[in-house]
């Protein structure tokens, strides 16, 4: 991050000009051409989200339609058969809501313990040299590539003999080293993303190094946070593979483990409900996400740089 | 600098005029470091410290005259013997290249796309980037086992809608062949690989000034030449993450196969995850599942070498 074009001397250089462009000129040409240009990105944007998108309007429509009807020869874009039944008898189920309430419980827990030790590990990374930090990196690093699936058995094993296999308790630890080294990760990148120079300077000025941390690094890494929380969340809210391995009491399964037990039956599989389960699993996590877009869209850093 | 608190909301600033003392945090400095580390590296490594050095052990075994994995050891050391059996292998190196082919095309083209979408991102007004970020989000909150349920359901030879917006009713089946087969996989991959590319692209740009682009742009910086020169020398640490990451996991590919092919991958869909589980789980044979993880494991190591030494190098910089 040293390699940044600019130093904060620059930075304050800039901000010292006034922050609205003083000279109000007539709409001139190429003014007229950028927001063209920006209208065409505009439209660009809408057609990919409705691109990327596409899939998801699909299992939407596989949700709404009757069982009978979704092995139609003659698919179409428009469902003329609509029916919530699916939504209806999952929201019904209790199991559906125990789950949920696990996952709740699961995902709430592992994301602020990871976000918080995952930013004071990034912060000793970025910001210390020390004896054994390229060690950390590497052993971070690698731990990355190992395939959970090697590792599930021992794993096992070894929760079974601490006694943490079934339960929440064990689901969480787990879930914190699957996504702590990413977390690390990326939150050294934004944390060595902001200038020493404005920790030292608060230094200097009488802050204590806890407190630069705090009223420092914590307010300008705050996308960075965001960003690593978002992952968590939807990294531990859908994770299955652990969870299958650990869990086997239906009283402590968590979403994906209630939908695979759809999967899992030898009946007819019944695929509006899975649907309708994964769409409504997506729900908290969309809703979460337009709180914090503001934070995460309007490019924070920017402004909070500004200091 | 003496007006503070009032223009200062963030308090990034906290310029408070208090007599330093600079030289006592040269004391803590010895012991922080390893304070912060400990919470986070005894975790990752009570988890996988003792499944890694379990995992190694068994490499060194012969299972085939074994039955059920029972928690111990039980196979017959065997040495390196399993080694030598992979590496002399044409099964293991067909399915390297074929491991390696197809991780490059979805690394690539998910962080090719999603710079793109970041990018752009930037440029678009606040409603399309709501909708954007809506759309990404809700792909990247759809678990990967429902997501290859979705696409084996829209690439279906019979009622699949793909086929017949292509107007090919009812003849092109997608999941045999093995090229388009893992076309269908890389599509399901890169689609969902997307939006956490460019949702962590976009809050790297963020810690890109805009004036400093426009500053470019009026120094006569093409669009080239500013993205090279300006912009990613700020984003390459969350590139080369980004990037070593997507290694990782696109060699690591599971679930889209398996649910793709219905539990029952032919041999030409196997990559090197998907072939160690089958011998592992399905064949019992934990001594070659192992191995194979574990020359996985080398190779991952040996593309990233490169990434490695710069984020080391990047990470040395910094103070």
């Amino acid at each position: 991050m040293s390699s940044t074009a600019f130093t904060p001397a620059q930075r304050l250089e800039r901000e010292a000009g006034p922050s609205a462009p003083a000279l109000v000129r007539p709409r001139s040409r190429r003014a007229t051409r950028r927001s063209v240009v920006k209208w065409v990105f505009n439209i660009l944007a809408v057609v990919i989200s409705v691109v990327w998108i596409f899939p998801i309007y699909w299992m939407l429509i596989v949700a709404v339609t009757p069982l009978g009807q979704i092995y139609s020869i003659h698919p179409q874009l428009i469902p003329g058969n609509v029916s919530l039944q699916a939504f209806r008898a999952v929201l019904a189920d209790p199991s559906f809501w125990q789950a949920f309430r696990n996952s709740l419980v699961v995902t709430f827990s592992t994301v602020v313990v990871a976000t918080l030790i995952g930013f004071l590990a990034a912060t000793a990374i970025a910001r210390f040299r020390f004896r054994g930090r390229n060690s950390a990196i590497v052993m971070i690093m690698i731990v990355q590539m190992v395939p959970l699936i090697a590792l599930i058995a021992p794993l096992f094993y070894v929760y079974t003999k601490v006694g943490l296999s079934e339960s929440l308790a064990g689901l969480i630890v787990g879930m914190l080293a699957l996504t702590l080294p990413f977390c690390i990760w990326t939150l050294r990148g934004f944390v060595a993303g902001v200038p020493a120079e404005l920790e030292e300077a608060a230094m200097v000025d009488g802050c204590t190094r806890v407190g630069a941390f705090f009223r420092v690094i914590l307010p300008l890494v705050v996308p960075g946070l965001i960003s690593t929380a978002i992952y968590t969340l939807i990294q531990t809210w859908t994770e299955f593979q652990f969870t299958n391995f650990m869990i086997s009491e239906p009283q402590h399964y968590t979403l994906p483990l209630y939908l695979n037990n759809f999967l899992g039956t030898n009946q007819e599989v019944l695929y509006n409900e899975v649907m309708a389960t994964a769409l409504l699993m997506a729900v908290p996590i969309v809703v979460l996400f337009l709180l914090v877009q503001r934070q995460v869209a309007s490019g924070l850093t920017a402004g909070a740089v500004k200091g | 600098m003496t007006d503070h608190s009032l223009i200062d909301p963030v308090g990034t600033g906290a310029r408070r005029l208090a007599a330093p003392g600079p030289k006592k945090r040269r004391r803590q400095g010895r012991l922080a470091p390893y304070l912060l580390l400990s919470p986070a590296l005894i975790i990752v490594l009570a988890l996988f410290g003792l499944p890694l050095v379990v995992m190694f052990l068994l490499s060194l075994q012969d299972w085939s005259q074994v039955g059920q994995f029972t928690t111990t050891l039980q196979g017959r050391w065997t040495g390196l013997t399993n080694y030598s059996t992979e590496l002399t292998s044409t099964v293991f190196w067909s399915t390297t290249v074929r491991t390696v082919v197809v991780s490059v095309l979805m690394v690539g083209g998910s962080m090719i796309i999603g710079l793109l979408f970041a990018l752009l991102m930037r440029r678009i007004s606040t409603w399309a980037r709501y909708l954007l970020t809506f759309a990404l989000i809700l792909v990247w909150s759809i678990p990967a086992l429902v997501s290859s349920l979705v696409y084996g359901w829209m690439f279906n030879r019979q009622y699949g809608i793909i086929n017949v917006l292509l107007g090919y009713n009812n003849v092109h089946d997608w999941l045999t062949s093995e090229t388009d087969g893992w076309f269908v996989v890389i599509l399901v991959v890169i689609w969902g690989a997307v939006p956490m590319v460019t949702i962590m692209m976009y809050a790297a740009l963020t810690q890109v000034p805009k004036e400093l682009v426009e500053a470019a742009h009026i120094d006569g910086a093409n669009g080239w030449q500013t993205f090279r020169s300006v912009v990613e020398p700020i984003i390459r640490p969350v590139v080369l993450i980004m990037t070593s990451l997507s290694v990782f996991w696109d060699f690591q590919v599971f679930t889209q196969i398996f649910v793709l092919f219905n539990d029952q991958p032919q041999t030409q869909f196997y990559n090197l995850g998907v072939w160690s589980y089958i011998e592992g789980w399905q064949h019992q044979d934990y001594g070659t599942a192992t191995t194979i993880t574990a020359l996985t494991m080398v190779i991952m190591l040996a593309v990233t070498i490169p990434y490695l030494r710069q984020l080391l190098r990047i990470g040395g910089d910094s103070k």
